[in-house]
């Protein structure tokens, strides 16, 4: 992970510098990770691809405004952020329309990984969309509090409250309290 | 160490120092439902863990494309010192280009000499008068040669053709002669027998 970082700062400079190749491979380096970002909140493969290319044709753009290329990864974030929050407010109206999410399956019993994940799908659909973003930030992009505060662009007390709202629902539905046993 | 389940969540994200993870994991050896409260947080870790990434349908390799590189234009114009060397370049170019290519004010027009302007026809005209004439001179005797030969071909080309005509003649005439003579002689036998 350090080495990953200090050749990221190495590219990132390069970038800055005009470094065409440079910025492409850190686009190789990145290009999924936001991509699942982004498909995690907006939930449509098409839009997410969309706003991907947006983002990293605007971090592109404007690469030459980061002062610290060690904030790259958060900044890079903030801008999807916005970009996805954008879209998401254009197309609120269409999504009201749509059909309410099933009911979500415990994880409790044997289940086999493909119900797991899609258990886990709609358990993540049923929080709202800043509790979703806070458990994709945090558990599958690993994220730290003060990172999260910086890309959400809200203070650190904020983001844990709706990291562990979101987490007491999901454990509610992923991983029931054992019912005691009543004796007969 | 006071560890609540906000405290617990931060133990399962690792958000914790080396000091507060050692006070938590002695707490929940101590109390069994905060054991049984991170088992469940390690549960649902764990199931949010199995939903997969998915990979991008194709690459974004855009930066590469030539289209989004920046014009030459641009990279010129978002320079500020090049631009600044620019205009410096710019105004130095208008003064130099102002300093040569003004207008040079026109000579005033000399007096015109008409007796010269006469004696320059005069010598021109007389100069160029003799080989005019000479021209039309060698003109009309080739005319008048080239008249000559076609009326002494033609001349020549009836000749032939009375000389072939009297000579045609003749030779009728001569033949109507001897058959006249032999139709004489013929007469004349059958008148004495």
């Amino acid at each position: 992970m350090i080495f990953r970082e200090v050749e990221d700062r190495d590219l990132i400079l390069k970038a800055q510098r005009g470094d065409v190749d440079a910025y492409n491979l850190l686009v190789s380096r990145w290009e999924k990770r936001i991509f699942n970002y982004l498909l995690r909140l907006v939930r449509n493969r098409e839009d997410a691809l969309d706003l991907c290319q947006d983002v990293l044709l605007k971090v592109y753009q404007n690469l030459r405004k980061l002062e610290d290329p060690a904030r790259f990864a958060p900044w890079m974030y903030r801008i999807a952020h916005n970009e996805a929050y954008s879209m998401l407010r254009r197309k609120k109206p269409e999504d009201d329309l749509e059909t309410t999410p099933l009911d979500v399956p415990s994880v409790g019993g044997q289940m086999l990984p493909v119900e797991t994940a899609l258990a886990v799908d709609a358990a993540l659909q049923r929080l709202s969309e800043e509790q979703r973003e806070a458990v994709v930030l945090k558990v599958y992009q690993g994220f730290k509090f003060e990172e999260m505060s910086e890309i959400l662009g809200c203070p650190m007390s904020t983001v844990k409250s709706r990291l562990y709202t979101a987490l007491d629902l999901l454990k509610d539905t992923l991983a029931p309290a054992a019912i005691p046993r009543s004796k007969s | 160490m006071n560890v609540t389940p906000n405290v617990l969540k931060d133990y399962v994200f690792g958000e914790l120092n080396a000091a507060e993870m050692r006070a938590v994991e002695a707490a929940v050896a101590a109390d069994v439902s905060l054991r049984e409260e991170l088992v469940r947080l390690q549960n649902t870790q764990s199931a949010l863990f199995s939903l997969p990434d998915e990979e991008i349908p194709r690459r974004i390799a855009f930066v590469s494309d030539k289209v989004f590189e920046p014009k030459w234009w641009q990279v010129w114009l978002n320079s500020a010192p090049r631009m600044g060397f620019s205009a410096a370049a710019l105004l130095a170019g208008a003064i130099v280009f102002h300093g040569f290519a003004q207008p040079k004010p026109m000579a005033p027009a000399a007096a015109f000499d008409q007796a010269q302007f006469e004696r320059r026809i005069s010598d021109e005209v007389a100069k160029a008068l003799p080989v005019a004439l000479e021209n039309v001179e060698k003109r009309h005797r080739m005319q008048l040669a080239a008249a000559i030969k076609e009326a002494d071909e033609k001349y020549q080309q009836l000749r032939r053709e009375d000389q072939l005509a009297m000579a045609a003649s003749y030779s009728l005439f001569t033949e109507k002669q001897a058959a006249r003579l032999v139709a004489f002689a013929q007469n004349a036998s059958s008148g004495v027998q």
